[in-house]
């Protein structure tokens, strides 16, 4: 356990370090706040209402979609893989590690939007704060889960850079973040709905939290780290 | 003497290419223990086997002791520290890190910087180092000196020669002939996934002779020669220069190249 705890707190120093994962969870979401908060609370006021959370799922998504599986890339398909391998370290470490090192950075960029928004937009803050943390660490995990497959999956830089747009942007466009969702025509609401984006969006709001905006989460999570097992086993 | 490693008929093909095609060989323990071969023979491939990295097809290992491995593309996260390195791995390994080996390493000098600013000899020193961090009984060193100056290079060697000096059995794959000749108590040369010599640094000089390579700059350009006699070949070649008053600018002698020796092998099986 030592060694695992020790690896956990390398892994938040290294993404400290290395700038990309600091860019992915917190300057460019943070700058993208700012300017979204701002449009969107002068043209629609009733999306104060909701701002939080929107702003969480883009956090979320940008960081675990576009910010983690990069970092597993550089792991996984590199000598980085082979010398942990050849010095007894078991290959899990470098996902597991990644993991729990963006679930807090994410958290902790979400928390900054829980308290900015407020200030700066006049948002209003959700009503069962204790309910959308538990949401926010579901989608957080289904969100790193779906990035670390994709981390495990695609071999090169260039390709996943595609690949994770192309889960990013209709997560982000279709889940009714930026605009309701009703506005959208039936197709893309049923495309919609394949994301998780969605589904943590209404987990998150104010008395969203139930099983029916759960499970399809749970199921996601479930799948996502199967594949993860099953791609890790393929890497011996 | 009882043997550290055993290889029995060891087969490994990539589709449809053989690369190895059925390795038969015995380190004992103790031993420095030399794989030789051209870029491409299979010695990475016949290593990885051997150290468990590598699937391989058909054939029995037996790896008796701990093992230590030093790859030869070896890589760490861009941002990480020496000592984090070695601390990471130590825990992983259940050991204590070893100060007086990492200061041997000059670990200590580095431990500042971080790996993307390490130079290649540093790189080596620290992987080396984590090689060796759980004391393990039997070392592999992928091509170890590959990329080092000259001064790295003695400094590599008189550490193989400390761990040999404490019981360690060392397996060290190269393609450098000076290096193993000076190093190894026996040697393994691969060609094309089998194993084509293998015995001691002076039964391989009797088999392909002892070759040296001058090359000689002057101007009026650039001459090689080969010779199996180093001392005579120079005197009386320095003597024909002075004597025709021919300036040299520059002189070097080197041991050869390993496909040279190959070539050489062939042909004096051919004659």
């Amino acid at each position: 356990m030592n060694g695992f705890l020790y690896g956990v707190a390398l892994q938040w120093k290294l993404d400290i370090r290395s700038k990309s994962l600091l860019v992915t969870c917190y300057i460019v979401p943070l700058i993208f706040f700012l300017l979204v908060g701002g449009i969107f609370t002068s043209v629609m006021p009733e999306m104060k209402s909701t701002l939080i959370q929107s702003m969480i799922v883009m956090i979320v998504s940008m960081g675990a979609l576009i910010g983690v599986p990069p970092s597993l890339v550089e792991t996984y398909r590199s000598d980085v893989k082979k010398v942990y391998q050849a010095n007894g370290v078991p290959l899990y470490l470098g996902l597991i590690t990644m993991f729990f090192s963006a679930f807090v950075h994410l958290m902790i960029s979400c928390v900054i939007i829980l308290l900015l928004a407020p200030i700066l937009f006049e948002a209003t803050l959700p009503v069962q704060l204790p309910f959308l943390f538990l949401a926010l660490a579901i989608y957080i995990m289904v969100s790193l889960s779906i990035g670390s497959v994709l981390g495990l999956l695609v071999k090169n830089q260039a390709k996943l850079t595609m690949i994770a747009q192309l889960v990013f942007l209709p997560s982000i466009m279709l889940s009714g973040i930026m605009f309701p969702i009703d506005l959208l025509p039936n197709f893309l609401k049923n495309v919609g709905r394949m994301f998780p984006a969605s589904w943590g969006y209404r987990l998150m709001l104010d008395h969203g939290f139930c099983f029916e905006n759960l499970w399809y989460l749970i199921f996601v999570f479930c799948v996502a780290v199967t594949v993860c097992g099953i791609l890790l086993k393929k890497q011996r | 003497m009882s043997s550290a490693i055993q290889v029995r008929e060891l087969k490994k093909s990539y589709g449809s290419h053989m690369v190895l095609k059925g390795l038969d060989f015995q380190i004992e323990k103790g031993e420095i223990f030399a794989l030789l071969g051209v870029n491409g023979a299979g010695k990475t491939t016949a290593l990885e086997c051997i150290e468990g990295l590598r699937k391989y097809d058909s054939g029995v290992v037996t790896v008796n002791g701990k093992m230590g491995i030093q790859l030869q593309l070896s890589s760490l996260p861009a941002h990480i520290r020496p000592m984090e390195a070695i601390r990471l791995f130590a825990k992983w390994n259940h050991v204590k890190s070893d100060y007086a080996m990492l200061d041997a390493f000059g670990i200590k000098e580095i431990e500042k910087k971080r790996y993307i600013q390490l130079s290649t000899g540093q790189k080596r020193r620290l992987h080396l180092a984590l090689a060796l961090i759980s004391n393990p009984d039997v070392i592999f060193l992928d091509e170890p000196t590959a990329g080092l100056d000259v001064e790295g290079r003695l400094s590599l060697h008189e550490q193989i020669r400390k761990l040999k000096s404490h019981g360690k059995t060392i397996v060290l794959a190269s393609h450098d002939m000076a290096e193993v000749e000076t190093l190894c108590d026996r040697i393994a040369i691969l060609n094309n996934g089998t194993i084509v010599f293998c015995g001691t640094a002076l039964e391989l000089t009797d088999t392909v002779g002892r070759k040296y390579f001058i090359h000689v700059k002057t101007q009026q350009g650039d001459r090689v020669f080969e010779t199996d006699h180093i001392e005579d070949t120079l005197i009386s070649l320095l003597g024909e220069l002075k004597q025709k008053k021919i300036h040299v600018l520059d002189m070097k002698v080197d041991r050869g190249t390993l496909e040279q020796h190959f070539i050489e092998m062939a042909r004096r099986e051919a004659e």
